[in-house]
């Protein structure tokens, strides 16, 4: 009997072991690993030595590309991550429109998210190339003497950050399904109190879809701390550094220069400041993002109080 | 579509540890059983070369029965395996080389394995090869292949401008000429270099006018920040601030195959992609510089094929490296890399087609000559502060002062 009751308990267990064990081996022990890794002189082909803090001692009072670097990518994140959800939100509005042919939108507007970021990298190189890209050659059309985007390092910023944007489309189909998920009652209502279009949007759509933004900001946050692959192959960094983004900072301390130990250090710093950031967001969270069933034990524990 | 660097990052660097305590229980298991001996060897090569090369490791398969090995190609992410492999004692056994400097410490001396073939084995390889297949004086790879730089011409540019073309005894101030007539009467520019030049490349320009990064020591004061060096870097900035010369954001091939401009200087790489355009190309060697009284010298980018120190079946292993160095071997890559034996290059009368032909003369030129890479041991670093450096100096947005940014550089 007992035995049975056991089996019966612990199968579910059985059927996500696959899971649970890569999930330790894969990402649990790397984590754990890379922690430890952060306190040595990991070396490639010598044997490593421990150092304690010495690496992050280092990094924060030796190294003046940490703080460039970190400085790039927060400045990245703050025009990246607004203006990438305002794009995702402003195509979410248009494709919920009941238009002809909007599907075909739909599709258009994702296709970019599903290319390969390799393949966006070389794309954005041959658009943003100072003296044959398209980019250029479209404005010289309206008068307008592009920059040499990828060469002056007063612009290669934006170029990156152009470029990115060009994946917006998995955020705008979050956005989609969410705002497309809201009772076409509500619309109906307000539109019948003489709501107009930009009314119903402030009043309504945004409101009901906080959490779906909340969920957005984070990803994206994190996703922008993480950018590395559009410009080790956009701009490999360049020029003169001007987007050496921490990430590459770090995969280059790695990969280029051999030092294990301290580019753990740097990966972990790094995870310290997405999570500190995380945290601001949630904490902030409470005052504006609006869930529907709070709402309702709220009104329900008002009434209560009306008795 | 976004890497997550978390992931990239934080696995990579722990699955090096991870496998560390795998590859440590398989010791005792393989190898005893008077089995084939297994060789895994390890290529960078992409696409058709990989069939190429899978069809001589059959070859060598075939006719040996008690070695089996085994072709892995990494392609793009030669290095970041390679370095993962040492770091968990799992690399191949046999590997393509370059980085000697990063990789020596990983890798099996060969002197010894040399010797017993032989000095007529050893003689047979350009001389000039075998100084960037070593570390210390010890002898890390055995050369496979390799590209000396040489002068791209556009034969029909020079021909539209009327303009002779570039001949073995050109100096750079020919060239300046030749540039500064072709930039005039034609609608492309003179000559393009790289705005953003590796320093290991940049380094021959330096060599050619009798200086270098560092001396011996590994000093960058006083040799990278000398006046002959300045004069180096003033004149290809010079060249671009009058107009004559283009600073590419990439290799200039592209520039030179779109016909935007009529010379650069480059490798070997270039002529297949030429050839597919069927340009009216030339090639030349380098122009000297005229004050520094000899040729042009050339930075070497050679490859060569090593062996793991941790390698369980060293013979079998050395057995494989033999096979694929020979002249088979390398008459099979013709076209892939440029031969490195004196033998094929006679039978094979390389020195006869004149686009390759160039390319061997800068090689003998170019004996004597160690990379800073080879003696400053924390070239990667330095490395990446250089090129910071040569990018301030060639990037037409800041176009700094040469001397400036030199004089910065040394005190890194």
């Amino acid at each position: 009997m007992k035995r049975k009751k056991f089996i019966r308990k612990a199968t579910p267990y059985f059927f996500i072991t696959p899971w649970i064990i890569g999930f330790l081996v894969f990402t649990i022990g790397p984590l754990i690993l890379s922690l430890g890794m952060s306190f040595f002189d990991w070396p490639l082909t010598s044997e490593p030595v421990f150092r304690g803090f010495g690496n992050y001692i280092e990094m924060f009072t030796k190294d003046a590309q940490f703080w460039k670097s970190l400085k790039i990518s927060l400045k990245y994140a703050a025009i990246f991550v607004p203006l990438n959800m305002g794009i995702a939100l402003f195509l979410a509005m248009l494709i919920t429109q009941p238009i002809k042919g909007v599907k075909i939108f739909r599709t258009i507007f994702y296709i970019p998210a599903v290319i390969s970021g390799v393949a966006v990298s070389i794309i954005w190189g041959w658009i943003l190339n100072g003296d044959y890209g398209a980019l250029n050659y479209l404005l010289s059309l309206i008068g307008i003497e592009g920059p040499r985007w990828l060469v002056d390092p007063a612009w290669a910023l934006f170029a990156v950050i152009f470029a990115s944007a060009f994946g917006v489309g998995t955020m705008m189909l979050i956005f989609y399904t969410n705002i497309k998920s809201i009772p076409i009652t509500v619309f109906e209502a307000a539109s019948l109190d003489g709501a107009s279009p930009a009314r119903q949007f402030f009043s309504i759509t945004l409101p009901i879809i906080t959490p779906t933004i909340l969920f957005n900001l984070i990803t994206s946050i994190i996703g922008s701390f993480q950018q590395v692959t559009l410009v080790m192959l956009l701009t490999g960094g360049g020029p003169l550094k001007s987007t050496y983004f921490y990430g590459l900072y770090t995969y280059n301390n790695a990969f280029k220069h051999h030092k294990l130990g301290y580019a753990s250090a740097n990966a972990w710093v790094m995870f310290i400041i997405i999570l500190i950031l995380t945290a601001l967001v949630f904490k902030s969270s409470s005052t504006w993002v609006f869930y529907e069933a709070e709402a309702k034990k709220e009104n329900k524990k008002r009434r209560g109080g009306n008795k | 579509m976004k890497k997550k660097l978390a992931a990239l990052c934080l696995l990579s660097l722990a699955l090096v540890t991870i496998f560390t305590g795998c590859s440590k229980s398989k010791d005792n298991t393989d190898n005893t059983k008077g089995e084939k001996a297994k060789i895994r060897f390890a290529s960078w090569d992409v696409a058709e070369d990989v069939d190429r090369q899978q069809a001589l490791v059959d070859k060598f398969n075939a006719a040996h029965e008690d070695i089996e090995v085994t072709l892995e190609a990494y392609g793009r992410d030669f290095d970041t395996k390679i370095s993962a492999g040492m770091g968990s004692g799992d690399a191949p056994d046999v590997m393509y080389m370059w980085n000697y400097p990063a990789y020596f410490e990983g890798l099996e001396p060969l002197d010894g394995y040399i010797e017993k073939e032989g000095e007529s084995y050893k003689s047979n390889f350009y001389e000039t090869l075998w100084n960037y297949n070593a570390i210390n004086d010890q002898i890390y790879g055995i050369p496979i292949g390799f590209t000396t730089h040489a002068l791209f011409y556009n034969k029909d540019i020079f021909a539209e401008a009327g303009v002779a073309e570039p001949t073995a005894d050109w100096t750079w101030e020919d060239l300046k000429a030749a540039a500064k007539t072709i930039t005039e009467k034609t609608s492309a520019v003179g000559f393009t270099f790289q705005m953003k030049p590796d320093p290991y490349d940049f380094e021959m320009y330096l060599w050619s006018n009798d200086t270098a990064f560092c001396d011996k020591d590994g000093k960058l004061d006083g040799n990278l920040n000398s006046e002959k060096s300045q004069e180096v870097f003033q004149m290809f900035q010079e060249m671009e601030k009058e107009g004559y010369a283009l600073a590419s954001e990439k290799s200039g091939t592209d520039e030179f195959r779109s016909g935007a401009v009529a010379m650069y200087v480059y490798g070997s790489w270039a002529i297949s992609s030429l050839k597919e355009d069927n340009l009216n190309y030339g090639v030349a060697t380098i122009p000297a510089f005229a004050n520094a009284g000899k040729d042009s010298v050339s930075i070497l980018s050679s490859s060569g094929i090593s062996m793991s120190k941790d390698s369980k079946n060293k013979d079998a292993a050395w057995e494989f490296i033999k096979f694929w160095t020979n002249e088979e071997a390398n008459k099979e890559r013709i076209g892939l890399e440029l031969p490195v034996l004196n033998s094929v290059v006679e039978s094979e009368k390389i020195m006869e087609q004149p686009e390759f032909a160039p390319f061997y003369v800068m090689l003998e030129q170019s004996k004597g000559y160690t990379p800073a890479s080879f003696i400053i041991k924390e070239w990667s670093e330095i490395s990446e502060n250089l090129s910071l450096s040569f990018e301030e100096i060639f990037n037409p947005s800041v176009l700094q002062n040469p001397s400036d940014v030199l004089n910065n550089a040394v005190q890194q």
